[in-house]
């Protein structure tokens, strides 16, 4: 590539990004095993909201109930999306009213607006959703995300100055309908034969 | 200083006789905060006094109404119509009634032929139910365009309220009995000569409903199992347009209608209203019915 190299100048640079992507996926076999490349999201996507709007075509009477989704979020709360993320994986797993019920009673200040996200989430799934019974419900996913930051100025001494971030997170919850999914508890003792069992599998392959 | 004095000296090169010195270079400015534009309160009087004129703004618009917006004088449909059958004496007495009594109908249906020479009672409950049955086929795939040439403004919004994210299946199995027009009226909206023509068209038929939800569950209804459907539609045109068109305006659901099947699902309705104190007694309260009216659809 190097000899390959030309003298047209701005042309020939702006081809660069060009060439590169087209190699990389001759090399890679596909854009979605390259982290490198963005795609398609800009600042102003919506796509949680937008998952609300797929429409699965209608279930043979055999087949078995498909569980309801309802995904709900809440953009630019005035809070740390770090501290968020405390409360939202605290609530990940729970039944809809255990979550509310904690909530409640949690002292920070992410609880009270995490509570209501949680009740408009469960009052949408009911009127809009057709969703039966309105604690048959659970968090399947929550997370918090950054939000759009306003900067301002922060005064230190000698003239000098810091960037104060006011900081904005949006969350994120996706109820499902049905009753929380149990998770296995793995006792000291089951991870400890684990251990062992994975030492005397090891073998030395491809040996004479 | 040692530049200048160079470059007085050296006139082949001539170099600037004044050199910034260099600040601290700033990497980040803020945005200065409660920056706000300059209201400008009286734009339109300087542009005035500038010498520029503007033009009247109309703040109208012209609206094009195509259909009514409701059921004017509707039929009130007789009890029990369809439990006689037309063979006994009591069925042949009331349909004999019916389309002879009502003058309303009769001098409706000359203005309509007046405008539209080719119009017969028979032909037009006929097409009628093409029309609807054409509709509810629309309905079935979201096709919008063709939705809004058979059905009007007031009833699309009924039709396809809620129904964004169902999928609807509908099937027409048979007619049970011919479509008959019972009952027509020609209303004119705001001035005298604008005439909208509505004929209700009565029609007893089976048909199989079924309504999935987002998730593909069923809603409502079955679609192996047919049911018998009599019903009322008010079919409009807009008489005076020629390019009008015969759409379906509405439903009308008389008084005496059986109740509907329920929903798949349990549906939570308010209790009464207790006093601090009180309890529900679930064995002594009834669940309060809805009148029995008529009401359009």
């Amino acid at each position: 590539m190097a000899t390959a190299m030309t003298g047209r100048g701005m042309a020939f640079i702006r081809n660069i990004p060009g060439m590169l992507s087209s190699r990389l996926q001759v090399l890679g076999g596909g854009p979605q095993q390259l982290s490198c490349l963005h795609t398609s999201t800009s600042l102003e996507s919506k796509d949680w909201e937008r998952r609300n709007r797929k429409v699965f075509p209608p279930q043979l009477p055999d087949d078995i109930r498909r569980p309801a989704e309802i995904h709900h979020s809440r953009r630019q709360i005035k809070y740390s999306k770090d501290k968020m993320w405390y409360l939202a994986k605290m609530i990940r797993g729970m039944s809809i009213d255990e979550a509310i019920a904690q909530l409640e009673f949690n002292d920070k200040k992410g609880a009270k607006i995490m509570k209501e996200v949680l009740e408009e989430a469960q009052e949408m799934a009911v009127k809009n959703h057709n969703v039966e019974y309105r604690s048959n419900l659970y968090v399947a996913e929550s997370y918090s995300g950054k939000g759009k930051y306003l900067k301002r100025i922060r005064y230190h001494g000698r003239g000098m100055f810091g960037i104060m971030d006011k900081v904005y997170c949006h969350y994120f919850v996706k109820l499902v309908e049905g009753s929380p999914p149990k998770t296995e508890e793995k006792t000291g003792f089951d991870q400890a034969k684990e251990y062992v069992q994975n030492l005397k599998n090891r073998t030395i392959i491809h040996s004479l | 200083i040692n530049k200048n004095a160079e470059a007085s000296l050296d006139l082949r090169h001539p170099v600037p006789l004044y050199l910034p010195v260099r600040t601290k270079k700033r990497y980040f400015i803020p945005p200065a905060v409660g920056l706000k534009g300059k209201r400008e309160e009286n734009t339109e009087a300087k542009a005035r006094a500038a010498g520029i004129v503007f033009r009247q703004q109309y703040f109208e618009r012209p609206i094009n109404i195509a259909c009514t917006a409701g059921i004017f004088d509707p039929y009130i449909p007789p009890e029990g119509d369809a439990r006689l059958s037309t063979l006994s004496k009591e069925g042949l007495k009331q349909r004999t009634e019916q389309i002879r009594q009502s003058a309303g109908s009769q001098l409706a249906i000359r203005k309509i032929k007046e405008h539209d020479s080719q119009f017969t009672t028979k032909g037009f409950a006929e097409r009628a139910q093409e029309i609807f049955i054409e509709a509810h086929n629309a309905l079935t795939q979201f096709n919008k365009e063709k939705l809004h040439s058979l059905v009007t403004e007031r009833c699309y919004p009924e039709m396809t309220r809620g129904n964004r994210y169902k999928t609807i299946r509908w099937r027409f199995v048979e007619s049970l009995e011919p479509p008959r027009v019972v009952h027509a009226r020609c209303p004119d909206m705001v001035t005298k000569g604008n005439l909208y023509g509505q004929v209700t068209v009565r029609m007893h038929s089976k048909q199989t409903l079924a309504i999935y939800d987002r998730f593909g569950r069923l809603m409502m209804g079955s679609e192996e199992q047919p049911k018998d459907v009599l019903e009322y539609l008010v079919i409009e045109r807009h008489l005076v347009n020629p390019y009008g068109l015969w759409r379906l305006h509405g439903k009308i659901v008389p008084s005496w209608a059986p109740a509907k099947d329920p929903v798949i699902k349990t549906v939570m309705i308010p209790g009464p209203e207790l006093k601090p104190g009180q309890e529900f007694e679930a064995l002594h309260y009834e669940v309060p019915k809805p009148e029995a009216v008529q009401w359009n659809k």
